[in-house]
């Protein structure tokens, strides 16, 4: 598992505690129960906050999977 | 099947009708109404027929409006998330961008009604209002609501048979005629007095019962409310106050970030407490969402020791 998937599969863990599967890039929000509109919204603030980055608005809502996301991450992390 | 249609009817009617237009609801509303036993399904089909019969017609507005409410409230979510308080601090702000805007409070209360059916911890408040506060009313209670709103509480207890007077007070005109509205949808008694008052300049009153659900979140003196609101409640008297911890709203403006500050705030304005209810957002357990800083509807039953 590489480092961004590692930190972003604490946060999962620890914000969406019910879920027991594996956390892969393929991850989405609909295997999760717990990852509705609002713990989706609870997810990307803490990952800023871990990673020290900000995503806009319309970044928030494109992510399909968690792949795309651990991407989103590590572009705005080389950007910085 | 998210609820057995032949059991209540009128939720699977409300689920049917909202999914229609807010299709990627249907995991929130499985998670709303999954483990729910039965007496709680059985009120919920209560609300649900309430929502439908203030509504009439307009009942397709009402989960538009819902579906405009959840989305704007993601929006207040992600800034709470990132700052720690909510968007808004002073009354006047809240005036501005909300309470002078019609249309937006149109669209905010019909979205409003229909977070008492979709929003468990709304729902189990109004439940514990009927039956903890207003079953053990004395009879020939006098009651008063500050914030009457969607007109629920107030129907509960102005419809209890123990209901002597009831009147509900409100500084918005809008929001007098929405809750009259509701009230004639209904029916009911006739004899409720419905009527402009500012809480901080409150008529000569006094009454033996009093609801102040979802108010003090909106007041920047909050304990002031509640201090005259002390004041007008007799000796021996009982008061419902509800509201929401860490729930970022466009006109929230004070923020509780434990349900204890809530109750700390009504027993130091002389209340003292007789029951509690400590109401988690849907599908989250109240430890999970005190751990989370997610929103909890803290409804508080107290009363003014003679």
């Amino acid at each position: 598992m590489d480092d961004t998937l590692q930190k972003v599969a604490g946060i999962i863990r620890d914000l969406f505690d019910e879920y027991d599967g594996p956390i892969t890039r393929d991850l989405t929000a609909a295997s999760v129960p717990q990852w509705d509109s609002l713990g989706h919204v609870q997810l990307m603030v803490a990952v800023e906050q871990l990673m020290g980055i900000r995503f806009k608005s319309d970044e928030i809502r494109s992510f399909a999977s968690l792949g795309d996301l651990i991407d989103a991450i590590d572009r705005k992390k080389v950007a910085t | 099947m998210l609820i057995a249609a032949d059991k209540f009817r009128n939720i699977a009617n409300a689920i049917e009708l909202q999914l229609d237009i807010f299709p990627e609801h249907r995991t929130y509303l499985e998670k709303r109404f999954s483990g729910a036993d039965e007496a709680s399904l059985r009120f919920a089909d209560h609300v649900a027929d309430w929502v439908m019969r203030i509504a009439g017609e307009d009942i397709g507005r009402i989960w538009e409006d819902y579906r405009w409410l959840s989305e704007m409230v993601l929006e207040e979510e992600l800034h709470f998330r990132r700052t720690g308080a909510y968007r808004l601090s002073t009354f006047e702000e809240a005036f501005a961008q909300v309470y002078s805007n019609r249309q937006f409070m149109s669209r905010y209360m019909n979205g409003l009604l229909a977070s008492q059916l979709w929003w468990r911890n709304h729902t189990e408040v109004l439940r514990f209002f009927r039956d903890r506060f207003v079953a053990s009313n004395v009879s020939g209670f006098s009651h008063l609501e500050i914030g009457p709103g969607h007109g629920l509480f107030l129907h509960l207890a102005a419809s209890s048979p123990g209901c002597a007077s009831a009147e509900g007070w409100d500084i918005s005109d809008t929001s007098l005629e929405a809750t009259r509205a509701a009230l004639k949808a209904l029916g009911g008694r006739g004899d409720l007095h419905l009527r402009k008052a500012d809480l901080f300049a409150p008529p000569k009153a006094s009454f033996s019962s009093i609801t102040f659900s979802e108010v003090l979140e909106h007041l920047e003196r909050p304990q002031e409310a509640l201090r005259i609101l002390h004041g007008l409640l007799q000796d021996g008297g009982r008061i419902f106050v509800n509201a929401p911890v860490n729930s970022p709203a466009p006109d929230h403006i004070y923020l509780f970030e434990a349900p204890e500050d809530v109750v700390r705030m009504v027993e130091s304005a002389g209340f003292a407490i007789v029951e509690t209810l400590f109401a988690p957002c849907t599908g989250a357990t109240l430890d999970r969402a005190r751990r989370l800083k997610l929103s909890i509807s803290t409804a508080i039953i107290a009363t003014k020791q003679a």
